[in-house]
């Protein structure tokens, strides 16, 4: 059986997804496109495609019947426009690097290491100790909020449990509260919580009900030093109202990692707001590489890899999120 | 009775300790040491402080030494009367803990060049959106924590929620626990090092570990292992670990105590005589680590704890040594 990889990005991933798989399979990898017309040849045979891009006006793939995704999100395949009979599936691994990063957040902000060793280098004692210099902040005892309790917020909230942080949570739907965490919150009444944390965790994916969720009315509703740390995706936070919650001190900080506007061929290094968040000093930018690890492209390979074989074995498929 | 404190951060201490003392202690507070008059050293009962110096005035009737601090190095025991305890303080280790895994993450995740590329070139080059390379994480990765002391546990209970795997090395036996999979005698350190990804040194200055990390056990560390000292500078022979550094013998290093510390003649004084800071590989901070709100409130508890078991004649706690 075939299995293509579809577009640079999938084609980025054989390495860790091909060698993973069980079965005997034949790799395609079709890399450019906007060739259509050899995209076109490539699609025709194609039973099993991995991508996390399908837009409309792509080349017929009347025989696919699983789109793997090299990814976890799901915002790059329009549904309508792929054929019938398809299921999507998406693949995980990521959850681990993401939760790493909250935690190295919320410590480099609370400790001020950026500051501190950038005044080091130069030669300046003046956070010492042995100085009697400026104290900084623990991460013990602090109250942490994770908005969407899903595999990356559980994560998140195990890591800064064992830290000594109170962990509380908000997500649409809530059962019992998940490890770590002391108390879960409808997302409706994210208002109630807001208040109550040092750190605020965005771990949502992006969806009509999270599009605009840290307005500017929320943004107020935080301690006036609190960290705010966005991990799922730019539109979460109204950007506008957080340019402005920072840059005034509505909130102390925030750690950025997903943004409003990425990249493309004709600016490639596009800045990733209209507004300057660089010149913000209570801000720490990351270019959306929060979950680029090595251990994730490992554990996402052979997320992927497994959802294959059982594809190919006609065994029950896993992470589904689609069926045309 | 009287209780002197000496120095800056005992200055500091005596205000926030004050409200928790018995009201027969009199306190004098002296911030300057060079401003220690030979009246006030004589009439001190109690000295606290982190510094005491064989130059200073007698003092013949102390009968404690409360250290401000966990280390005593700088409180010179041929210039006080025999006989007589010294108490140090703790309530550090959770801070050191916090900064031993920070910089851990940090390390591994490379989030300083990360962050200040993307804030100063808007570089999307480590970003997915570029198939960058990918960087690392801390979990499954190995730590060995040389010196299972209270810092070193506070580091094993942390590492163990990120899935490191945890080993130690200990002069004294210790029981295994807090995530720490194995525990290697000091004596057998070279069998342990090869083995880190990670290596922190948690470890009590003294003969035993003085320049413990010399070139030869450098050269044992894996060529990408990273390691942390939260301790003392004199662990690590300092010429070696520059060359080490200089030459990518490890991967990196996280420094916060250092081989000479600025004084009044030098306020800017570097950390070393070799140019650590001129090196990509090396995060360096100023003994800072411990330094945090949480450790000095739970330091004062910790001294006004024991003043109060001094004046009313109590045992003492967090006694070192005896002059």
């Amino acid at each position: 059986m075939k299995v293509l990889f579809l577009g640079g990005f999938a084609a980025s991933q054989v390495e860790w997804i091909a060698p993973a798989i069980e079965s005997a399979v034949e790799i395609g990898v079709f890399t450019d496109e906007h060739d259509h017309a050899r995209m076109a040849a490539a699609l025709s045979d194609a039973e099993i495609i991995v991508t996390e891009a399908w837009r409309a006006g792509m080349p017929p793939a009347s025989r696919l019947k699983l789109l793997q995704l090299p990814v976890a999100g799901t915002d790059g395949i329009d549904r309508a426009a792929l054929p019938s009979g398809v299921t999507v599936c998406n693949a995980y691994g990521h959850e681990i690097a993401m939760a790493e990063y909250a935690v190295m957040a919320m410590l480099v902000w609370s400790h001020r290491y950026f500051d501190i060793a950038l005044a080091f280098r130069g030669g300046s004692w003046r956070d010492s100790g042995v100085m009697n210099g400026p104290l900084h902040r623990e991460l013990r005892g602090l109250t942490v909020g994770i908005v969407g309790l899903g595999q990356v917020g559980r994560e998140t909230a195990i890591r800064a449990a064992a830290l000594g942080c109170h962990v509380v949570g908000a997500n649409r739907t809530i059962g019992e509260p998940p490890q770590g965490i002391s108390e879960a919150f409808p997302l409706a009444e994210l208002d109630r919580m807001l208040p109550l944390c040092d750190v605020v965790v965005l771990c949502v994916g992006l969806a009509p009900e999270t599009r605009g969720l840290i307005d500017r009315r929320r943004l107020a509703l935080m301690k006036h030093d609190a960290l705010l740390i966005n991990v799922g995706r730019g539109p979460v936070a109204d950007e506008d109202a957080l340019y402005a919650a920072l840059r005034d001190g509505t909130i102390g900080g925030a750690a950025l990692d997903v943004w409003w506007q990425y990249p493309n061929a004709a600016e490639p290094a596009r800045s990733p707001s209209r507004q300057p968040f660089h010149e913000l000093p209570n801000v720490v930018m990351t270019p959306h590489c929060s979950a680029w690890t090595d251990g994730m492209a490992r554990r996402r390979g052979a997320d992927a890899a497994r959802n294959i074989d059982r594809f190919i074995r006609g065994e029950k498929l896993l992470h589904v999120v689609a069926q045309s | 009775m009287r209780a002197l404190f000496l120095g800056n951060v005992a200055a500091d201490t005596a205000n926030g300790v004050r409200a928790e003392l018995p009201p027969e202690l009199e306190i004098e507070i002296v911030a300057d040491p060079k401003e220690l008059t030979p009246k006030a050293a004589a009439a001190t009962d109690i000295l606290v402080t982190n510094i005491w110096r064989t130059d200073y005035p007698p003092a013949l009737r102390i009968a404690l030494v409360q250290s401000v601090a966990t280390g005593i190095e700088w409180i010179e025991q041929a210039a006080l009367p025999r006989g007589i305890p010294i108490c140090n303080a703790y309530g550090h280790e959770t801070a050191i803990a916090e900064y031993v895994l920070m910089v851990m993450l940090a390390w591994s995740h490379r989030f300083r060049e990360i962050e200040s590329d993307f804030r100063l070139r808007s570089s999307w080059a480590p970003s997915w959106v570029k198939s960058g390379a990918p960087h690392g994480e801390i979990r499954g990765s190995t730590l060995g924590i040389v010196g299972l002391g209270r810092v070193g546990r506070e580091v094993a209970r942390r590492a163990a929620a990120f899935g490191c795997h945890i080993l130690a090395a200990n002069r004294s036996p210790r029981e295994t626990g807090d995530g720490v999979e194995r525990i290697y005698p000091l004596a057998t350190l070279d069998e342990m090092l090869p083995l880190c990804d990670t290596v922190a040194i948690c470890t009590a200055f003294g003969p035993e570990t003085e320049r413990l990390f010399d070139a030869r056990r450098l050269a044992r560390m894996k060529p990408t292992a990273f390691l942390v000292n939260i301790a003392r500078g004199a662990i690590i022979d300092e010429d070696a670990l520059y060359a080490t550094l200089r030459d990518g013998t490890i991967g990196g290093a996280a420094i916060d105590v250092w081989w000479q510390y600025p004084d009044p003649a030098e306020p800017e004084r570097r950390g070393s005589r070799h140019p650590f800071h001129e090196l990509p590989n090396i995060i360096m901070t100023p003994h800072c680590s411990g330094w945090t709100a949480g450790m000095v409130r739970r330091r004062w508890d910790e001294i006004a704890e024991n003043l109060r078991h001094f004046v009313k004649g109590e045992p003492l706690i967090n006694v070192v040594t005896t002059t």
